[in-house]
């Protein structure tokens, strides 16, 4: 079975690209996509013991799309995909999706998430799941046979799919932080070095912060605390033009409905956006 | 000797197991400081070690009862229950399950009922290409029916979804599941390349001597011996009820078999060899006495069974998991065998049909030297009617390696 792992995976994240374009978390926009693809026919064509190794496969290798690293969004995607492909398998009993227990709490917080942002259709999905027995609640995502590689073929993940850190986040890291203030500590023996005379440095040579480092630190912090308020101040500011909208009954039906639908449209699409950029520092 | 050794009982081992799985759950439930949540020791080879009935603990403790329950509840109350703690109206609910509903995955007309055991005509799924390629190619082969595949079909049949007819033998709600391979000395060549083997599931409380009970290795079987003047009784003297001893070996641990009296520790040699090259010391505990949830093991790493003195075996956790409900529930099936890697018999040199059971040397009518003979083949040519051996011969019981097919 290993034999379509490769293929299996590229078409999953065809699918899951599609469904990025359209930067929704809507289930109908979704199902769509995968109508529009007849992903149901990809088990067509197994017989027998076949079909059950093949559910293991395509389960398992879109199991990881539901995880971190992945943002909001493709994680939505894979779970709808992990769902529509439970759903559609021709195994009977069905497979079930592998949950290892490290990725429990990975889970949860998704699932918090979903909730607080009112995305009601990856909440009920992901209950029906639960409900369906879906899972099975295991040690590892996948089995283990001690499958040492000689050549190790590196899983590349899909990269556009990966959020990415905030940038200032990204250019200011641990590493970065360390070799500046051991630079900094050179710099300051270098110049006491230059004025034998007295103990302290001649305060006319100091052209830089004398705590450069931790200045910067602390700069970045506040900067991710600000961006974390901002987040939740654009959510609740979101929620209060909704409701502001469900109250104004003086503007005609049906130029209302579509005054809604457009506002809500945006609210998500930034929701799910915001989402994606508050999960990482 | 036996007396100098102390071993480390069930009891034991199991307290000091609790004294650390309660240590852990004091230290709160932060999954960094925890050692019972398994993760990769190297990616994608094998895991970190943990102990299996605290890991069991952890799962349960997360879930609720229904997660791993096996009825399953009610379509409306879980409707209801979704609608109110998201506060959604009844309106909204109706469409959001037509939304969420299986018709809005199909593929295919409402009307119309695709052959599902054929590939659709232009597929566009890079999937379905490359299996039309493959069954294409199966097609073109004169062979159209594989033996392993309908051994594979017949063993799923014997094993998915089995319930039991009596209530007392189903597998208990929350019980660990194991999955465990098995494999066959690499004493061929070939053997270190395509890794055959038994895969078995156990449960928790299943004992480690009631895994080696399932494991079944033709060097159990072998007689030893030469019969050529009494074949009739050969049958009688197999190594199995000789040789008793066996030791799994599982993270510094030998597990020794004594469950009878013939019964010699054969972990010893082993241990004393470590101890006088200042390697890490080694503890023997008891097989029978020794439970799936007292262990501690890493998932996917090799560990060794050996038995008849040096039969070794690879063995490797692929799999623990929590019962569901599709799994097979009936106890008394398990160990329960779910694949089986099938070799090759050798054949009966005189009628090439049945498989060899003798081994004979030094013998005037074989065509070689040495040679194989089914029983019947056996009988024929080398003794007269009244069972009176004919000519000069040596003849040992043979017991192929695909006997077990």
């Amino acid at each position: 079975m290993d034999f379509f792992r490769k293929q299996v995976k590229s078409d999953c994240e065809e699918l899951l690209r599609r469904f990025q374009e359209t930067d929704s978390v809507r289930f109908e926009v979704f199902s769509k996509i995968w109508r529009e693809m007849n992903f149901a026919q990809i088990f067509y064509g197994t017989v027998g013991h076949e079909k059950r190794a093949f559910s293991r496969l395509v389960l398992d290798s879109t199991c990881r799309f539901f995880l971190p690293p992945f943002s909001f969004q493709i994680r939505v995607g894979g779970l709808y995909l992990l769902y529509s492909l439970y759903r559609c398998q021709t195994a009977s009993p069905s497979e079930q999706i592998r949950l290892a227990l490290k990725d429990w709490d990975d889970m949860k917080k998704f699932e918090k998430d979903a909730v607080d942002a009112q995305h009601v259709d990856v909440v009920y999905i992901f209950r029906q799941l639960m409900f369906l027995k879906a899972f099975h609640f295991t040690a590892m995502p996948t089995q283990l046979t001690y499958n040492k590689k000689k050549k190790v073929e590196r899983s590349a993940l899909c990269e556009e799919f990966i959020e990415r850190a905030s940038r200032p986040q990204q250019l200011i890291n641990i590493e970065l932080l360390e070799e500046l203030s051991n630079i900094h500590d050179l710099y300051k023996k270098l110049k006491s070095s230059v004025s034998m005379t007295t103990e302290q440095a001649d305060s006319s040579v100091n052209l830089i912060h004398k705590d450069l480092v931790p200045q910067l630190r602390s700069t970045v912090v506040d900067f991710y605390k600000w961006q974390q308020r901002k987040v939740r101040h654009l959510h609740r500011f979101l929620f209060k033009i909704i409701c502001m909208c469900v109250f104004l009954d003086n503007i005609s039906c049906s130029k209302r409905a579509g005054l809604l639908a457009s506002i809500k449209s945006k609210a998500y699409g930034q929701a799910s956006e915001v989402c994606a950029l508050c999960y990482r520092f | 000797m036996t007396n100098a050794i102390t071993y480390i009982t069930h009891k034991s081992l199991r307290t000091s197991y609790v004294i650390q799985g309660d240590s852990m759950a004091a230290s709160g439930p932060s999954a960094d400081g925890n050692t019972n949540i398994p993760d990769y020791e190297y990616t994608d080879v094998n895991t970190t070690a943990f102990h299996i009935g605290s890991f069991r603990n952890e799962w349960l403790s997360r879930l609720k009862a229904e997660d791993c329950s096996y009825q399953q509840e009610d379509d409306d109350a879980f409707d209801a229950n979704f609608a109110k703690e998201m506060g959604v109206a009844a309106e909204t609910m109706t469409e959001l399950k037509s939304i969420c509903s299986l018709d809005s995955l199909r593929c295919h007309p409402e009307d119309e009922q695709p052959d599902t055991e054929v590939v659709p005509p232009d597929p566009t799924l890079k999937t379905l290409v490359q299996r039309k390629k493959k069954q294409d190619y199966r097609a073109s082969l004169k062979v159209t029916k594989n033996r392993h595949d309908l051994y594979a079909d017949e063993l799923e049949r014997l094993t998915v979804g089995r319930r039991p007819e009596e209530v007392a033998d189903l597998v208990p709600e929350g019980e660990v599941i194991l999955t465990i391979n098995i494999y066959y000395p690499a004493i061929f060549e070939k053997f270190n390349y395509i890794r055959p083997h038994m895969t078995l599931l156990m449960t928790g409380s299943h004992s480690l001597a009631e895994l080696r009970d399932a494991i079944c290795c033709v060097s159990d079987l072998q007689v030893c011996g030469e019969f050529s003047n009494t074949p009739d009784i050969a049958p009688d003297f197999i190594s199995k009820d000789h040789y008793k001893s066996a030791f799994f070996f599982f993270e510094g641990v030998f597990y020794n078999d004594m469950r009878f009296q013939e019964c010699q520790d054969i972990s010893m040699t082993v241990i004393e060899w470590a101890k006088a090259r200042n390697f890490p010391p080694h503890s023997q505990a008891k097989m029978e006495d020794t439970q799936f949830v007292d262990l501690k093991v890493k998932v996917g790493f090799p560990y060794l069974y050996c038995h008849q003195g040096d039969c070794e075996h690879l063995v490797i956790i692929t799999d623990v998991r929590l019962a569901h409900r599709n799994d097979c529930l009936d106890k008394k099936l398990y160990p329960l065998l779910t694949h089986k890697h099938r070799v090759t018999t050798q054949k009966c040199a005189v009628c090439h049909v049945f498989i060899g059971r003798w081994f004979t040397t030094n013998d005037q009518f074989a065509p070689s030297e040495p040679c194989l003979f089914c029983d019947k083949c056996f009988r024929m040519l080398h003794y007269d009617s009244e069972g009176n051996k004919l000519g000069d011969f040596l003849a040992y019981p043979y017991v192929d390696r695909g006997a077990f097919n």
